[in-house]
């Protein structure tokens, strides 16, 4: 029982972890039309920022917030010098054919990647760096009864959940995340009705950056932080948009628990070395089944 | 003023327009009739900065409109209702709205709520299902919404995209009823794209007849519906 | 039957010209030249696949590790000789790549990209969880052992790098010689329009998915051979088909020019060069180990955005450009 509760909590409070992945992703695509893998890289970038940081006998929280920033911005520019100029580029014979222009992007998103991996390498030498968590990540007790869950898991869950639910009165409750959801579904008429879509989907890059360096400072006491060490991360994270459906943001972040709990259970109850071929199976057959992810309705397409 | 000097829009190799010169004056309603393909919806495009043309000026009140971004384009009072009822159907119908309103939160934050009263007075048929995604509406309410989505915005001069396409005579009525009203009421400059020329001719001021890319009469309206041989050439009836 | 003659005579002058090169440069150059062959064939697999069909697949070095698995496999356990093994492991590539193909005709552009990634990321584990037949961590041995007597007799002292460059050769010309003829083939039309136009290719009659599905097998087939010959210079594992190596090949593909031969050919060269030509760039600025060690990657990364950004055709569609002779297919 005991080890089920484990389990379960753990599963949980990594899935929230996958689910500001997911999130960050989402609003990416949304936003931009593509799967964005160096945002990874970005959160891993910060999270290298906020370790040395906190070398320096800074206080958690300040490395905590310039990780943030730091991610955001790294978001920002790579839409500002990458994606812009390359939306602009439409002459060019590869980007007339629209599975093309759909797959450049991606292309530069990965090289940009790798950018940022080997800058990290080149900066901080590659070396592996342990990343302190803002309370105590081992087991917790209440009296004399052991939890099946520390500190930092509930600290995790209760963070991701406000995290959240910001985003999403962010986007449904604001002008700006009107401004937002109507340039992703339909540029056209946003731009008619004065939205400036551009710096709008920017927007979108920074949110999404800043979400993803959370994720990396929550995973990255388990981790630790190396150029390479949130690429797993990533690939769950992607399981669970493809899960959910990239057009659906709850559905993501549905994903993402789904892929917490099992990963979890994975873990425990089989071997860890089974996690990869499990996440991958689960990829295989949503892919098979459910292309649209498992909770589309039909063609309609809700944030 | 709306002035069009010497438009040309090509597509790759082919042009929409060529050449086309004309003006609408303000607080009058223009309208551009011309048979299907004639370049009626280029036009517009062109003139809100979807499209680029080649060649040509295009000034509204002396700023040339010409290389401005389609936003900055609404921002300066041109606003663009285009063809085929343009709302977002995955929004509600208050959030369309207030989607047109958006970039004027800030500078008017007051006018921004009178305006969206002012739309649910405008379109009554829209003010019972504030919170209804627009895609629960009909053909001619979501025509509605479009228009004022363009309409809160302020814009002094609303272009519009053959708002009566697929509608039903009465809705049509009601709609082009609405357009005529701000326009002698408000002094709303107007520029009524139509292929349905009777209805636009009727409530025009003056008319525009497009064929092939080309202007082949720029008349006032009334002697534009009295030219049987010129619409039975260029429109076939 | 006019173009497959004038293929053919462009693979036997590559065969010749590389030969002659590969016969006198230093073992060191040999080593790298076989290796950039092998790659050629790998970057070739993505040209056919990304460049003629559309689909994205950022999991190539996966596919090429089923062909070193299987030529392994043979060579080890079946005690094939090296010359049956690497053509066979073809077969084993495009079996795996049959599969994926008919998930990917399902998938649109992301998700596909995504899953071959997963893809290439899994290969480890599936390494570890066979390793009684795969080898682990540790992987699988195999090289392609002493050049044969004639030959030492001809040529003298042959140098192992030496004998991977004679052996990768022939079957680097033979792809360039499948890719040419695919490449201006009847069926790479109807690719094209699949590529370019989907619903306007399903509408004149082309089957859209079984398409897909054969480009992909034809794709992997290639990458198998790759694979197959990566292996061969001594270890087939995880480590030898790192995601990093999906990742040159498509830098290599992206470099070259996504849509030719010629730039399948540059950008392997690039991608297995450009260390060296680095390394000799910043050799008189004595760096530390830690910015050496990652340049060559930080460079690649670099070098794959602003092609994307600045001339997404890649170098072989730039020189078509600027000396009108290469034939770059659109
Ligand atoms: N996106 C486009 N691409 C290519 N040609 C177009 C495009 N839009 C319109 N055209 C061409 O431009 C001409 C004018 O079209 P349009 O402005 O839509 O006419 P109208 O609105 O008067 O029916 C037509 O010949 C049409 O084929
Ligand atoms: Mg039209």
């Amino acid at each position: 029982m005991q080890t089920f509760l484990t389990a379960l909590f753990t599963g949980t409070s990594h899935g929230a972890i996958y689910a500001l992945v997911a999130l960050g992703l989402v609003l990416v695509w949304r936003g931009a039309g593509l799967i964005n893998f160096a945002q990874m890289g970005q959160a891993m970038f910060s999270a290298y920022i906020a370790s040395t940081i906190i070398n320096h006998h800074i206080n958690y929280w300040w490395a905590f917030i310039v990780a943030i920033i730091a991610g955001g911005a790294l978001g920002g520019a790579i839409d500002v010098l990458v994606i812009r100029p390359l939306k602009k580029k439409s002459g060019s014979s590869i980007l007339s054919s629209p599975s093309m222009r759909d797959a450049i992007p991606v292309i530069a998103s990965l090289g940009i990647l790798g950018i940022l991996q080997s800058a990290a390498g080149m900066i901080w030498a590659g070396e592996e760096r342990g990343f302190p968590a803002p309370v105590s990540t081992l087991g917790l007790s209440i009296g004399k009864r052991a939890m099946p869950f520390t500190r930092f898991d509930i600290f995790v869950i209760v963070l991701i959940w406000l995290i959240l639910i910001a985003t999403t009165l962010l986007l449904n409750k604001t002008s700006v995340g009107l401004a937002m959801r109507a340039s992703a579904l339909n540029m056209e008429v946003a731009r008619l009705s004065g939205i400036r879509t551009r710096s709008i989907r920017t927007l979108g890059w920074i949110l999404s950056g800043s979400l993803a360096s959370v994720a990396g400072l929550m995973v990255a006491p388990a981790t630790n932080v190396s150029p390479n060490s949130l690429d797993l991360l990533m690939i769950i994270g992607f399981t669970a948009c493809v899960i959910g459906g990239l057009n659906s943001l709850w559905g993501s972040v549905t994903g993402a628990f789904i892929l917490g709990l099992t990963i979890s259970f994975i873990n425990i109850y089989d071997a860890p070395g089974d996690v990869f071929l499990g996440i991958f199976a689960i990829l295989i057959a949503v892919m098979i089944f459910r292309p649209s992810g498992l909770f589309a309705k039909g063609k309609a397409r809700n944030v | 003023m709306l002035k069009i000097e010497n438009l040309t829009v090509n597509f790759d190799a082919n042009s929409a327009l060529d050449n086309v010169s004309f003006s609408a004056e303000v607080g009058k309603i223009t309208t551009v009739i011309g048979a299907n393909g004639a370049g009626k919806s280029t036009l517009l495009r062109t003139i809100s900065g979807l499209k680029a043309p080649k060649s040509g000026s295009i000034t509204w009140r002396d700023s040339e409109l010409v290389g401005m971004r389609p936003e900055a384009i609404v921002r300066a009072g041109v606003a663009l209702v285009p063809e085929g009822h343009a709302v977002i159907p995955e929004l509600t119908i208050d959030e369309n709205i207030r989607m047109g309103a958006l970039f004027r939160l800030r500078k008017a934050k007051s006018d921004v709520t009178t305006a969206i009263a002012e739309m649910y007075e405008l379109f009554p048929q829209l003010a019972d299902r504030r919170k209804a995604p627009s895609s629960t509406l009909s053909g001619g309410e979501r025509q509605m919404l479009a228009i004022a989505r363009a309409l809160v915005s302020r814009p002094e001069i609303l272009l519009l995209d053959e708002p009566s396409l697929g509608l039903a005579p009465l809705i049509v009525k009601q709609i082009i009823g609405i357009i005529e009203e701000l326009c002698r009421k408000s002094g709303l400059t107007v520029l009524l794209v139509e292929q349905n020329a009777n209805t636009a001719l009727d409530v025009a001021d003056h008319g525009v007849l497009l064929a092939l890319g080309k202007v082949v009469a720029d008349r006032p309206a009334k002697d534009l519906r009295a030219d049987v041989s010129l619409r039975e050439a260029y429109l076939g009836y | 039957m006019f173009k497959i003659r004038r293929n053919a005579s462009i693979a036997i002058a590559f065969f010749v010209f590389v030969f002659a090169i590969g016969t006198f440069v230093g073992p060191y150059n040999q080593g790298q030249i076989a290796v950039a062959l092998t790659l050629f064939i790998g970057v070739l697999s993505i040209n056919i696949l990304t460049g003629l069909s559309g689909q994205l697949s950022l999991g190539q070095g996966a596919l090429m590790a089923v062909g070193g698995y299987g030529c392994a496999l043979m060579m080890i356990n079946a005690h094939l000789s090296m010359w049956l093994a690497i053509p066979l492991s073809l077969i084993a590539s495009a079996l795996v790549g049959l599969l994926l193909g008919l998930v990917a005709a399902k998938l649109s552009g992301p998700y596909l990209a995504g899953t071959t990634l997963v893809l290439a990321l899994a290969m480890p584990t599936v390494a570890n969880k066979f390793d009684s037949i795969l080898g682990g961590d540790t992987g699988l041995s195999i090289d392609t052992g002493m050049p044969p007597t004639w030959l030492s007799k001809v040529m003298g002292d042959i140098a192992i790098e030496q004998w991977n460059l004679y052996v990768s050769l022939p079957f680097a010309a033979l792809a360039l010689f499948f890719a040419a003829n695919l490449f201006t083939s009847q069926s790479s039309r109807r690719w094209r329009a699949v590529r370019d136009h989907e619903s306007a290719a399903a509408l004149v009659g082309i089957n859209v998915e079984r398409t897909k599905i054969s480009v992909f097998v034809i794709s992997s087939a290639f990458a198998g051979v790759a694979g197959a010959l990566y292996g061969l210079r001594g270890l087939v594992g995880p480590s030898v088909f790192a995601i990093s190596l999906s990742l040159s090949l498509l830098t290599g593909s992206i470099l070259g020019g996504l849509r030719s031969i010629a730039g399948a050919g540059l950008g392997s060269v690039i991608i297995v060069f450009l260390p060296d030509w680095i390394g000799k760039v910043i050799h008189p600025f004595s760096l530390s180990d830690q910015v050496t060690n990652y340049l060559p990657a930080f460079v690649s990364g670099l070098l794959l955005v602003l092609t994307v950004v600045v001339n997404p055709s890649g170098l072989a569609a730039l020189f078509a450009k600027i000396f009108r002779f290469s034939r770059v297919k659109r």
